[in-house]
């Protein structure tokens, strides 16, 4: 127990140090491959996806753990993670996004992260139950890329990582652009830690070696899964409401590491403020974490769970998922940005006229 | 002539998307002020400024979790 504490919540806090620090925004990374037609967030996504696979399958090969891939409930996966999708453009931040933003102090995330919480436990043992487990039902058998070609793992991260290093290549190669940054005010190390703008392809490092470390720190728990962050949520309520310690794992140290280490990231950062949302911000919010809880809660992840952790472990579940979320985003941010800024031309062109 | 934009209490993308509409009613080399509070908008407002040529002439965090950028229209 006191294992699972420690490493649970050092993993956690180191994670949310870094999304904050690093401003490792999936949600924003999806919106922006359609709103601005920027791709970086996303390959920052599949650099950690690279690094996290080829880590936890050599720790396979070396036999620290064994991992099974299971089934694919194609249903569950394709329409949970299309309203993952949605729901976290209204919420304004993925999951763990929302973990990281409440420790900033931001209000809307406390309220979004409330309805996550509540619908995920809602599908993992309450009242939506049977309707998840109806659509569970609808199930591929082999979740496994590799089995289903009927190759090698080694071969499917092999090619993976050969297509990431080239767009690495091309990315880096593109003339940098100079972006004006803030005044340095600290120095040495605090500089880098609480001051400097991370590259997210440094931070997507970062990102996927604690990926890769979560695996052990977890399995040594009796918890064979990676990093996760809609179960342990979940798992929250669950034990605070029925008082059963079962409901306790590596996953619940791990999510409230990420607050913590977060919190930490934003004081030290002087990036912590307590910030009230107005009512439509709000309501947005709240809607977005319930939707995220159902999607999240039917597809078996969120953009960590599913969108980090399956695709690096070369799992259908993973990739499908990670495609129908990012389809999610760009559906919300249609009628989010997109179409009321098309209407606002259309009315000033009548009064122009 | 500085146009100033208060977006304190916007999340992100919002401060973003407010400055661009802002930024549109403006001639070139008149300035626009964004007064913001969300933190991924330290890391947006400037690239997209960069990005469109537009000249950043002030850039600070004023307290906690508050920055103000100073652009001037291309």
């Amino acid at each position: 127990m006191v294992q699972m504490v420690i490493t649970g919540l050092i993993c956690g806090a180191l994670l949310g140090f870094v999304m904050q620090r690093g401003r490792f925004c999936l949600t924003g990374g999806f919106r922006d491959m359609y709103l601005t037609k920027d791709n970086r967030m996303f390959y920052a996504l599949l650099i950690a996806i690279a690094i996290q696979s080829v880590g936890v399958y050599t720790l396979i090969s070396l036999k620290v753990f064994k991992f099974n891939a299971g089934s694919l409930p194609i249903v569950a996966v394709i329409v949970g993670s299309f309203i993952f999708g949605i729901g976290i453009i209204f919420a304004g931040g993925c999951a763990t996004g929302t973990w990281y933003r409440a420790g900033e102090g931001l209000i809307g995330s406390w309220i979004a992260l409330a309805g996550y919480m509540l619908v995920a436990a809602m599908m993992k043992s309450g009242v939506l139950l049977p309707l998840d487990k109806a659509i569970q039902e609808t199930s591929i058998e082999s979740n496994s890329i590799a089995e289903t070609i009927g190759v090698n793992n080694w071969l499917i991260i092999t090619i993976f990582v050969v297509v990431v290093a080239f767009i690495i290549y091309r990315e880096l190669k593109k003339p940098r652009l100079k972006i004006p940054g803030l005044k340095p005010k600290k120095t040495g190390l605090a500089h880098i830690l609480f001051e400097k703008r991370w590259h997210p392809f440094i931070t997507a490092t970062i990102v996927g070696v604690i990926a890769i470390l979560a695996w052990p720190l977890s399995v040594a728990t009796g918890r064979i899964h990676g990093l996760g962050v809609t179960t342990p949520s979940a798992n929250i309520l669950q034990f605070l409401v029925t008082g059963q310690i079962s409901y306790i794992n590596w996953g619940v140290f791990l999510v409230l590491g990420i607050f913590l280490g977060s919190l930490f990231a934003a004081k030290m950062s002087g990036e912590f403020r307590f910030r009230i949302p107005d009512t439509k911000t709000a309501i947005n919010s709240f809607c977005g974490g319930l939707m995220m809880g159902f999607g999240a809660g039917l597809a078996g992840g969120c953009s960590i769970g599913n969108g980090l952790v399956m695709t690096a472990m070369m799992t259908w579940q993973g990739w499908i998922s990670l495609g129908f979320m990012i389809l999610g985003t760009w559906t919300a941010s249609y009628f989010v940005f997109v179409r009321p800024s098309k209407k606002a031309k259309q009315s000033t062109q009548v009064i122009t006229a | 002539m500085k146009r100033t934009l208060e977006v304190m209490g916007m999340v992100c993308p919002f401060p973003l998307v407010e400055a661009k509409e802002a930024i549109k009613d403006l001639n070139s080399g008149d300035e626009l002020e964004v007064q913001f509070d969300c933190t991924q908008g330290t890391e947006s407002i400037p690239r997209w400024a960069a990005e469109e040529g537009h000249e950043v002439t002030e850039y600070e965090q004023v307290g906690e979790a508050a920055w103000t950028i100073t652009i001037k229209k291309k």
